[in-house]
């Protein structure tokens, strides 16, 4: 390689303004830069596992009802717009939309327990193995409040390197929160919607003002995150530079390697200390590039 | 050869116009020659303030029409002589007309469903305004006199239905009482919802300055208003035909029993509501019927609701702006760091 003769390998080496952390020393492959993710060779559809099958069904659950969802219900809301009715005609007009939606909101309902229950399983198996380590889960933590402070201080260029982080980082904590509350109070404002006379006899003393609330609701987390993910969640796995076209994830599970070392630092030596092939892989490239392991423990 | 080809042509032509002027209908309501002047597109005046008025009336369409065995003095009373004057009066509906029904013996008349309309709000009444008896329509407004429509053979078995009739009546008489029914029997209306909303709206309630002159109540100056931001409103401008229009609630069965909410003889009068609702909600019970069809949120009314609508929509601009300034923040600085749009040769980093 020639990049790690000339120097441009691993920012600042040469510089001699190394922070303290910037090298990590992993017993028996070597001492790892903090920007090794620019050297490393990725396969676009994975190179380490990511996300069990049952995520990846899930994950096509959930987005397939929430796309037909949306497409039957904006119109809807905005029923007095010019696009509206020929939106609502693709599903055959409204009285048929309805029925999609129902449909759609049932599948979504399912995906959404069918998540429950395998996340709550696979947390008490883990539990009993005494492998459960909540670093590793959505759990927001205060370290992720630190490493988004981070992070951003880098985007701003005050740092040179980026935080590392665990397997779910800042951002897939928040997303995965606003999931959480969007699609409770989603079902539960829709179920309102779907059964009023049943939800006015839950609530006598005040079933108009519940209606009024689940109106507003339903419609309101609707929009908001119709528009999160056709913004921010598209662009975070499709266009940006790295993911474009897509990120194979929500497919095949595994994730690329420099996107591991690069967001998910600590789940990558997890990742070292668990798979082999890994470890040698990092080690060869480690000695391709010319990084004694000496280096990493001065 | 060619003219022998035009001639069979030109005689199979003839054959079929005969035969189809054979088949057209008898012109039974015309007796006394009306179309003789009537039939000419172009007949009519221009009235003194300018306006052109059309009086053509298309023999074809009138036939097939609801009125179409109805000759024209029988509503049309006040025409004695001929060619007769300029017409001052207006039809009266409540006319009594020299046409038997096939199970009556009285000759026909709207009179019971005039008088239910004429009881209802939208009857003229002697301390009207002079604007609101301007303003309240006339049996005109709605029915123009429509053409048969069949009911789809799909929802009501037309043939099994008609047999059924026959076992009394003469075939003749009810196939055109059931032609006249049949929409009437699946719908309340033949008119769709949104042509009901429309209809409601155009030249009266959907117009708020003239419903604040006319004195109407704040809630029905914007009732056109609130029941579109209802979901029955929303459903309904999308051409839904299983949601409820104005007179889906507003009337009974008879349709023109149309009065004011505080009315006891008001469909949506507080204790008929149950079994107003109950047609289209089954399940319908005391605590159901309080939920708002006409929805409005406002300061005054509903503050919780009001404010909650506005921090929702403060929220929503808040969390988009941010993740999308974060989402360009960081594709800015990873590009500037060495990362590439496409992942190529292994790496998205330049090296």
């Amino acid at each position: 390689m020639t990049s790690g003769t000339n120097g441009i390998l691993l920012h600042g080496a040469t510089s001699g303004a190394l922070p303290d952390d910037y090298f990590t020393h992993v017993e028996g492959v070597g001492a790892i830069p903090r920007d090794i993710y620019k050297h490393v060779t990725s396969n676009p559809f994975g190179d380490l596992p990511r996300y069990s099958p049952h995520i990846v069904i899930q994950h096509f659950l959930v987005f397939t009802s929430f796309l037909v969802l949306a497409a039957t219900g904006i119109p809807l809301h905005y029923s007095d717009t010019i696009w509206a009715p020929h939106v609502i005609a693709v599903f055959g007009g409204a009285d048929m939309a309805r029925y999609i939606h129902r449909i759609g909101a049932a599948i979504m309902v399912f995906g959404s327990l069918y998540h429950l229950l395998s996340i709550t399983g696979s947390t008490i198996q883990k539990i009993i193995r005494r492998q459960f380590d909540i670093k590793r889960t959505q759990v927001p933590l205060p370290k992720d409040l630190f490493d988004l402070i981070h992070d951003v201080k880098y985007f701003l260029g005050f740092v040179k390197q980026r935080p590392k982080m665990e397997k779910f980082m800042y951002k897939q904590k928040l997303h995965y929160l606003a999931i959480l509350w969007g699609t409770f109070v989603l079902i539960f404002a829709g179920t309102a919607l779907l059964f009023p006379e049943h939800v006015a006899m839950l609530w006598p003393s005040n079933s108009a003002f519940v209606q009024a609330v689940a109106r507003l609701m339903h419609a309101d987390e609707a929009i908001m995150a119709l528009i999160v993910i056709a913004l921010w969640h598209f662009s975070n796995v499709h266009l940006t530079p790295g993911r474009f076209p897509a990120q194979w994830t929500f497919l095949t599970g595994r994730i690329t390697r420099e996107h591991q070392i690069e967001e998910h630092f600590l789940e990558y030596l997890r990742n070292l200390a668990e798979i082999p092939e890994e470890r040698e892989y990092m080690k060869s490239l480690l000695f391709e590039l010319k990084i004694s392991d000496t280096k990493g423990e001065s | 050869m060619k003219l022998k080809h035009l001639l069979m042509g030109m005689i199979c032509t003839a054959l079929i116009g005969i035969g189809l002027a054979h088949f057209s209908p008898a012109l039974a309501a015309d007796k006394e020659n009306c179309l003789m002047c009537h039939k000419y597109r172009y007949m009519g005046i221009i009235d003194e303030a300018g306006k052109r008025k059309n009086f053509n009336v298309n023999e074809h369409l009138f036939l097939n029409s609801i009125h179409g065995k109805v000759a024209c003095r029988e509503c049309h009373t006040y025409i004695k002589k001929f060619p007769h004057d300029p017409v001052k009066e207006k039809v009266n509906c409540a006319n009594e007309c020299h046409v038997k029904p096939p199970f009556a013996e009285k000759n026909f008349s709207h009179k019971k469903i005039v008088k239910i309309f004429d009881e209802s709000i939208h009857g003229i009444k002697p301390d009207d305004s002079p604007e609101m008896k301007k303003a309240k329509p006339n049996c005109k407004y709605c029915h123009q006199n429509p053409l048969y429509q069949k009911v789809e053979n799909t929802r009501v078995s037309f043939d099994k239905t008609l047999a059924r009739c026959r076992n009394c009546h003469e075939e003749k008489g009810v196939e055109q009482a059931y032609k006249h029914i049949t929409h009437r029997l699946r719908h309340k209306t033949t008119r769709s919802s949104r042509e009901i909303v429309a209809l409601c709206s155009k030249n009266c309630h959907g117009d708020e300055s003239l419903m604040k002159k006319l004195g109407v109540s704040e809630e029905a100056q914007e009732a056109v208003e609130t029941y579109k931001e209802s979901i029955h409103g929303k459903a309904t401008t999308l051409g839904s035909e299983q949601s409820a229009d104005c007179i889906s609630c507003h009337a009974s069965s008879l349709i023109h029993d149309i009065y004011k909410k505080d009315n006891p003889k008001a469909s949506v009068f507080k204790d008929n509501r149950l079994e107003t609702c109950k047609v289209c909600h089954a399940n319908r019970n005391k605590h159901f019927i309080k939920i708002a069809v006409h929805p409005s949120i406002k300061s005054t009314k509903n503050p919780f609701l009001f404010f909650a609508e506005i921090g929702l929509r403060i929220l929503l601009y808040g969390v988009v702006s941010g993740l999308l300034g974060l989402l360009f923040l960081e594709i800015f600085r990873r590009k500037r760091d060495g990362i590439r749009m496409r992942l190529k040769a292994g790496t998205s980093w330049r090296r």
